[in-house]
């Protein structure tokens, strides 16, 4: 990103956004019954102040994206982000979730650990199998059998 | 009350063989997890809830504690051989400590960070020892109003002093405020931004949020900066005896160090980072040799070094006798307590002494073990440092997601993980406090119903904040640090502006 855009892109979104995100809280609150006895102090009072502090900072930043460069919160980074590792590990954790009942908590966490492992740069398949393995096992029965927890055994059902 | 009694009474408590046991397991849990980046006492207690529900509440506090102090010793290795700050409050502690170790005195730098870190412990619990009761007394002159007014008074400092502005730590706290909205209504049985679907009609753990936070935020980042993956560790070289010329250069840094921390962390001013810095430069502007500072001088270590263990004494203060939390991991252990239905403040010591006494006592017993595992075992605890990153982050989100999986036995909580992680990135990556957000969670939900229950009683007058004297204070004090340093900026702005225009 140029630091020296006229106006701070990443400000102006996250302003918009608490905006936004004030403006849901407030409708939100609007549409609450309440009970006449609670009229006065009922459950709408606090998200409306919420909605207003969100809407003040969010106005705040975007209104200081315009503000010169030096001057800015949200400055540009000066860095590179791997967005290639990000995506591996957003889709590693969505995967997951989805596989964790139907494939149980063994082969989900393995397959969670390795695209982690994976997205950190590591190409050392074999120790973080060997790594993934003993830590979903160990975690597993721990788990189940030490603490008494339940967690999903999933298609290992009958082995573990 | 009497003190030494009680305290007496706490000793008997924690010297049994299970609660010496819970002791050790969380200051050696709490060194390794201060010692490894990427893992705090926060996200670690928070981790842990689901696994000590079953478990009775003093030796899980015991443990708890031992944790949190432990995560202040380890985090100084850390800030010393790797330039990377274990924990946030050990930040500083990495300016001086790291130049040591690359100058063959990183043993020193070590040996006073833990010595350091005793003293201030012990001062700090010798402390707790006798200003709990003292607030205790204080808390009991609260009503709904004081209540109120104090945690107005927690949400400002905790907003103005985490973080790098104002507005970013107010950002961070309304967001708190708000995933606090969601869910039942205590009062009314109102829902409140569930959006129709069944599963956000709990409300949002505060587990979920403290380890997407943490935990996937803080993976997530790291990931997203190769840069920042690489780092050296310096091999500990020198002797951990410490000269007598180091004797003499840090008792008195101690000393200085314990007296900004304690305060720091029982008045709701919040976590560990601000007293660690003002003591670095205090030591900086008393030393007889500023010149030393950057290149190494040993009091840059052992200020900091006490100030964070200190402040970690003292947060403990406002926690036990107010049930209000200043820091990250304040408010986990105060989820902790909800979680065995036991309610902080003046009633808990008198309903549950032995569990309040006993977790004092167990901190003396906790420092020492400490020192214990800090200073001869230096050696050991490096190892740790050389997992590899990928691993380490591969094994904190699988944990991560076991623990958040076991709350409720809930795919859904796992989709609030990815989300609320989601928000943790962007707040990392814009350079947005994340302890704010945790605390203001889990005391918005208190705040609100100290607020409504004062309006109850003064039927609708909201005149009460302002009439009671302690809460009209308390609220001016909230105020004063709000607009402070707003109006500090616009006056220096001022009187910078005509230089500045050009």
């Amino acid at each position: 990103m140029n630091t020296n855009s006229p106006i701070s892109g990443a400000g102006l979104a996250i302003g918009f956004g608490l905006v936004v995100l004030g403006a849901i809280i407030f409708f939100d609150a609007t549409q609450m019954q309440v009970p006449p006895t609670y009229a006065k102090v009922g459950p709408q009072v606090f998200p409306y102040f919420i909605a207003f502090g969100l809407a003040v900072v969010g106005a705040y930043f975007a209104w200081n994206s315009w503000t010169p460069a030096a001057r800015r919160e949200i400055v540009a980074e000066g860095f590179d982000t791997d967005w290639r590792a990000l995506l591996v590990i957003g889709a590693g954790l969505l995967i997951h979730l989805n596989i964790l009942k139907p494939l149980g908590f063994v082969i989900a966490a393995i397959f969670l650990f390795m695209c982690v492992a994976f997205a950190f740069g590591s190409r050392k398949f074999l120790r973080d199998g060997i790594v993934a393995v003993i830590l979903a096992l160990v975690s597993y029965l721990g788990f189940t059998h030490g603490l008494g927890l339940q967690l999903p055994p999933g298609i290992l059902a009958g082995i573990l | 009350m009497d003190v030494l009694g009680s305290l007496l009474q706490g000793f008997y408590t924690a010297l049994t063989p299970m609660n010496l046991l819970w002791c050790l397991l969380g200051t050696t849990l709490g060194t390794a997890i201060g010692i490894l980046p990427g893992i705090g006492p926060a996200l670690t207690i928070a981790l842990l809830l689901p696994i000590t529900a079953k478990l009775d509440p003093t030796g899980a506090f015991i443990m708890f504690a031992g944790l949190y102090y432990g995560a202040m010793y380890g985090g100084s290795t850390t800030s010393i051989l790797l330039n990377t700050p274990g924990e946030s409050g050990t930040i500083i502690t990495a300016v001086e400590g790291n130049v040591m170790a690359r100058k063959g005195r990183g043993a020193a730098a070590l040996a006073t960070a833990a010595i350091g870190s005793f003293v201030a412990g012990t001062i700090g619990t010798v402390a707790i020892t006798f200003l709990a009761p003292l607030f205790v007394k204080l808390a009991l002159l609260f009503g709904p109003a004081e209540y109120f007014a104090l945690m107005v008074l927690a949400f400002t400092t905790v907003s103005a002093l985490l973080g790098l502005s104002l507005s970013r730590g107010v950002t961070s706290l309304l967001l708190g405020l708000a995933i606090g909205l969601v869910g039942t209504d205590v009062l009314t049985g109102q829902p409140r931004l569930t959006f129709d679907i069944l599963s956000l009609l709990r409300g949002i753990d505060i587990v979920v949020v403290a380890v997407g936070l943490f935990a996937v935020g803080e993976a997530l980042y790291m990931a997203s900066r190769p840069d920042m993956r690489a780092a050296e560790i310096v091999p500990i070289r020198g002797s951990l005896f410490m000269t007598a010329e180091e004797w003499r250069r840090s008792w008195k840094p101690w000393l200085r160090g314990t007296a900004l921390g304690f305060p720091f962390g029982a008045l709701p001013a919040g976590g560990t980072e601000i007293p660690t810095f003002l003591s670095y430069f205090l030591e900086k502007r008393m030393s007889k040799h500023p010149e030393e500072f950057g290149k190494g001088a040993i009091e840059g270590v052992a200020g900091p070094e006490a100030a964070n263990n200190a402040a970690v004494a003292g947060v403990l203060v406002p926690l036990l006798t107010l049930g209000l939390p200043t820091s990250a991991t304040a408010a986990i252990l105060l989820a902790a307590f909800e979680q065995y239905n036991l309610k902080p403040g003046p009633l808990l010591f008198a309903s549950s002494s032995t569990l309040v006494w006993g977790l004092i006592a167990s901190l003396y017993i906790g420092n020492v073990m400490l020192l214990v595992l800090n200073l001869p075992l230096a050696g050991l605890w490096v190892r740790l440092l050389s997992i590899p990153q990928p691993l380490l982050y591969g094994g904190i989100l699988l944990f991560s997601t076991l623990g958040v999986y076991t709350l409720n036995n809930s795919t859904f909580d796992l989709v609030l993980l990815f989300l609320v992680g989601i928000l943790g990135l962007l707040m990392r990556r814009y350079d947005f406090p994340v302890a704010p957000c945790v605390i203001g969670l889990i005391l918005g939900r208190l705040a609100e119903a100290q607020f409504r229950r004062a309006l109850t009683i003064s039927q609708g007058d909201a005149s009460v904040f302002f009439t009671h004297p302690l809460s009209l204070a308390l609220l001016i004090i909230a105020a004063l640090v709000f607009i402070g340093p707003l109006l500090y900026r616009w006056r220096a702005a001022r009187l910078q502006s005509p230089k500045a225009a050009g």
